[in-house]
């Protein structure tokens, strides 16, 4: 669920900025460290850290949105991916030196132990994760289909130079889209950051599962990366039962690869062209 | 005589006034709006004031309605949606602007939930103008509007033209085809590589004999 | 060596031979890291920094190269160092077809999935890889010390060399239009699925054998070759040194390991430093370093040659007419071309005229194979082109030019020359005159008729009616993808239908 978030965000920026941002992923780690420093610091329980480290990791969303892509918007691909990989490595090793390597435990939302429901035992958190998700997904889902702000959001997706052209100042809704995706990043990270623990080198895995998601739920489309995320966790979960975890993983890269030779698009895009 | 809506060079439309934008592909007309607009830098006068300085959306705000070339619906939003996203008034009473907007346009009323780009040809050109006219614009502006339409839709597409100038809005209507757009007009401007090389009432250029050459960009 | 420029060429050299000589074993080692990561990021530069491509998987094929030798020394002694690249290169070779077809962020993720596959299998394939812990105690028979540094650096030579010559002279134009303009590559008989291929492919074995001599220097291997630091390492300096100058690899490996050195004190920091570097050099520095060096020493940068107008051609045999025959082409349920028949033999100048939306543009699609027809066919005498890919239509002798410029540096008419260049015998010119000044409409005119005069065959599409009576034999009028007149220019143009169409006069028969 956490996972879906983390698609959600990405490609929500993705949508906005029009470009893949490689440090997505370094975000929800730093959204899981700043938790873990923030409880630290002011001793706030952890549902009420959430929407500190929503403020926070949505400025610098927008921030990393101005410093790697949005400067590099007429040159070539090749210029965002390295700079966004670049901003990746920077976060990552801007953590590693600010909070050394070893992995350290966020806060967590819903105490530990574990409820029973009707015969069924949950773990607390996993469960406040669900429901977070579950919440966090719904307003979005609300706000980006039921209000005009939403609406505007995703006009600006759609054609942000016809948008400007009825009136709709599209830089504002652009840096709304990115300051939501990286508030959603940050809140999966410290969503995660109790029961997966918070270190460094996170970033690349999350990164990859965000673009997995988005891919196989047809690149750009909201509810399309939220299906996959979910999807890969199903995915995961339930062949990881039957062949391990590492060997569920490496079914998922497989499947992935098999997946972009055969129907690119995902299950929810429109058919892309091939190269010349 | 009333000050003109819009000034730009020797291009002016008054209010009430329809002025067609004619010259073969190429010629300008498309560059002409996108400077009016405010994409491209230009001395532009709206409403009595020099815009020049204003962003897009600005200028917009101050009332002014596009059409442009080829639709660009907003395709993933439905048609509601279309028409919303272009409204700046209050909730209440957009909703109620839109649905005065989806009853003016009988081909949009009837399927209002329809993600945009599953409409026709026409049906994109229709949302387009009630997009355009959500705010109700003082000005107009219109990029061949009736590129790729059956003629029925555009009968009904010069026909509703005909009405808002009519009830005083200032339209610029750009055209490769020439006699639609002379029908509605009441004066012409041909442009021919990015220059004015001709004016004169619709009337006059209608039965101007070398009006296909000029088209024609000879 | 000329490409390359003596000072480079003298860095190059002296680089290894003052090592060899001067420094010791730690030094030497270090010199030999270099070596290594340049030999990875040249392979890298093929692809990413010449052709565009937005790779990912550099690393972990390095990994492969690494666990390659460490897998087959202990049993084929030094063998193991020149097969270990072809184990990469085959590895590449089965997935290249596939990927390589795929749109970039497509392509990013199929290697990024390839890498974390690799990676996956070096930490948990523990029968083959030892996992976590990896292999050690291979290297008895492989070289070291000097020898060592020698062989690499033989390599680095030979592959700098090779490349700045490749991509600097020969393969430098083609691969810039490949990387820019790739719809006009393939119109000009580029085979850009194959170029990718080889690149990916030949950039694989380089990752490969510096992988080999990395695993040969340390003696050990370890999950850690295979991870994302190592291709992020990769990426980093290619795009820090140059990624498409020839010594921007070498530049970026000596950054890359002389740098934890110099801030030792700074502990893990210097990647920080690195990153934070690279992210200004893609901002405001985009050719990278060894570019800047080259500026503050007051060489010229390299341009591409940008092509001037010919002078007179040489007449041209082979095809003699370029015919379709009831060309039509749907999108949806709109007949975009319907039943376009029309014929141009060599010497011949036809123009193709209509209103917006007639067809013109799809139909130059079609022919020159960016479009596929739906029905009809398209043949150069008797061979037919309509299925054919784009690039061999283009090398059967079909050349096509585009609205807009290829290149940045481009002056109006480069594309023709360019076309021109390649050997069509039948030229699609797409609206040569938009926006063109009335001497460079004149200079267009001469430069068509010294096309007819050298028995080529060419087609123009546009609207400035007035060349287009100046320089054509004939004129086809489509309308709404069909054509509704045929014949000299002033016939056609006083034709009433399409006077008609061009005024968009409603009720005029067709």
């Amino acid at each position: 669920m956490a996972y879906a978030l983390v698609a959600l965000g990405f490609v929500l920026a993705l949508n906005a900025a029009g470009a893949v941002n490689f440090a997505h992923g370094d975000l929800v780690v730093l959204g899981g460290a700043v938790a873990v420093f923030a409880g630290l610091w002011t001793g706030l329980p952890g549902p009420l850290l959430l929407p500190f480290v929503a403020l926070v990791l949505g400025a610098v969303g927008i921030l990393a949105a101005r410093v790697a892509i949005q400067p590099l918007a007429g040159r070539p691909p090749e210029a965002t991916f390295v700079a966004t990989i670049a901003l990746a490595a920077i976060i990552e090793q801007g953590l590693t030196v600010g909070m050394g390597a070893a992995p350290r435990t966020a806060p967590s939302i819903a105490g530990s132990g574990a409820i029973d429901l009707g015969g069924v035992t949950l773990g607390r958190q996993p469960l406040a994760i669900v429901v977070v998700g579950i919440v966090l997904i719904a307003a979005v889902w609300f706000l980006l289909e039921r209000t005009q702000t939403g609406r505007r959001m995703r006009a600006v997706s759609s054609d942000s130079h016809m948008a400007r052209a009825v009136g709709i100042p599209a830089g504002r809704y652009v840096m709304l889209s990115l300051a939501l995706a990286g508030a959603l990043a940050g809140i999966a990270g410290a969503l995660l950051g109790h029961q997966f623990l918070v270190a460094p080198t996170q970033g690349a895995g999350h990164m990859l599962k965000a673009y997995i998601a988005v891919a196989v739920g047809g690149w750009g489309s909201v509810p399309g990366a939220v299906l996959g995320a979910l999807g890969i966790g199903f995915f995961e979960t339930f062949v990881a039962a039957a062949i391990g975890d590492a060997w569920a993983t490496a079914a998922l890269y497989v499947a992935v690869l098999l997946m972009l030779v055969l129907r690119p698009q995902g299950l929810f895009g429109e058919p892309v062209g091939r190269r010349a | 005589m009333s000050v003109p809506v819009l000034q730009l060079g020797e291009l002016s439309v008054a209010g009430g006034e329809t002025v067609a934008l004619l010259g073969g592909n190429g010629a300008g007309k498309t560059t002409l709006i996108e400077t009016i607009l405010g994409f491209r830098a230009g001395p532009v006068t709206l409403f009595g004031r020099d815009v020049s300085s204003l962003s897009v959306e600005a200028r917009v705000r101050l009332g002014v309605g596009y059409v442009p070339e080829r639709r660009r619906v907003f395709a993933g939003l439905t048609v509601r949606e279309n028409l919303e996203a272009a409204s700046f008034l209050p909730a209440a009473d957009r909703r109620r602007r839109v649905e005065e907007m989806l009853g003016l346009f009988p081909m949009l009323g009837e399927r209002p939930a329809a993600r945009a780009w599953l409409l026709s040809g026409g049906q994109q050109q229709m949302l387009a103008l009630a997009r355009a006219l959500m705010n109700r614009p003082r000005l107009l502006l219109l990029d061949e509007p009736t590129l790729g339409l059956a003629p029925v839709v555009v009968a009904d597409l010069l026909g509703r033209l005909g009405a808002m100038a009519a009830a005083g809005t200032a339209i610029l209507l750009a055209e490769q085809r020439a006699g639609l757009a002379l029908g509605v007009a009441h004066r012409g401007i041909v442009l021919s590589r990015g220059r004015i090389v001709r004016v004169g009432s619709a009337r006059e250029l209608a039965r101007d004999p070398a009006l296909a050459d000029l088209m024609a960009g000879a | 060596m000329r490409a390359l420029g003596f000072f480079w060429f003298a860095v190059l050299l002296l680089l290894p031979v003052l090592a060899l000589l001067l420094l010791p074993p730690f030094g030497q080692r270090m010199v030999i890291l270099i070596g290594i990561y340049a030999l990875m990021g040249i392979g890298y530069q093929l692809v990413f920094g010449y052709l565009g491509g937005l790779n990912l998987a550099q690393g972990a094929l390095f990994g492969v190269g690494a666990y390659a030798v460490a897998l087959m020394a202990p049993a084929l002694g030094t063998l193991a160092l020149p097969l270990a690249p072809v184990v990469a290169a085959l590895l590449a070779a089965t997935v290249a077809v596939p990927m390589l077809r795929l749109q970039s962020h497509y392509f990013a993720l199929s290697t990024l999935a390839l890498a974390a596959l690799i990676d996956l299998v070096a930490v948990h394939a523990e029968g083959l890889t030892g996992g976590a812990n990896g292999l050690a105690g291979f290297g008895g028979a492989l070289p070291g010390g000097s020898l060592l540094l020698v062989l690499v650096w033989l390599c680095v030579v030979t592959a700098t060399l090779l490349q700045a010559h490749l991509f600097h002279s020969r393969f430098g134009p083609p691969a810039r239009l490949l990387r820019e303009a790739p719809l006009v590559a393939a119109t000009l008989g580029i085979d850009g699925g194959r170029w990718r291929v080889v690149a990916f492919v030949a950039g694989a074995a380089l990752a490969g054998l510096a992988g080999a001599f990395s695993a040969t220097l340390s003696g050990v291997v370890s999950p850690d070759v295979t991870g994302f630091p190592v291709m992020i390492l990769c990426l980093t300096s290619v795009v820090l040194g140059g990624s498409r100058h020839p010594m921007g690899a070498l530049l970026g490996a000596t950054l890359a390991v002389c740098l934890p050195e110099l801030l030792r004190d700074l502990q893990g920091a210097w990647l920080l430093a690195y990153a934070v570097a690279t992210l200004v050099v893609v901002r405001w520095a985009p050719e990278g370093m060894a570019s800047a060096i080259d500026r503050w020493r007051g060489g010229t940068v390299p341009v591409a040659a940008v092509p001037s107008v010919p002078g007179p051609l040489d007449p041209i045999g082979g095809s003699r007419r370029l015919v379709l025959a009831n060309v039509s082409k749907h999108f949806g349920g709109v007949a975009a071309l319907s039943d376009v028949s029309f014929e141009i033999a060599q010497g011949e100048v036809v123009g193709l005229v209509g209103p917006n939306g007639s067809g013109k543009t799809t139909l130059l699609n079609v022919v020159s194979g960016l479009e596929r027809a739906d029905g009809g066919s398209i043949s150069l005498d008797e061979r037919r082109l309509d299925r054919l890919p784009a690039h061999a239509i283009a090398r059967a002798g079909v050349g096509r030019t585009f609205q807009t410029l290829a290149l940045p540096d481009d002056t109006r008419g480069a594309d023709i020359v360019r076309a021109v260049a390649s050997g069509a015998a039948f030229l699609l010119l797409d609206e040569p005159a938009a926006g063109a000044t009335d001497r460079e409409r004149a200079e267009l005119a001469v430069l068509i008729g010294g096309l007819r005069e050298a028995g080529r065959g060419v087609l123009i599409v546009d609207h400035d009616m007035e060349l287009l009576t100046r320089v054509c034999d004939r004129l086809v009028c489509l309308d709404r993808g069909a054509v509704i007149a045929r014949g000299t220019p002033g016939a056609v143009r006083a034709d009433p239908r399409v006077r008609a169409s061009f005024l968009g006069l409603e009720g005029v028969a067709a």
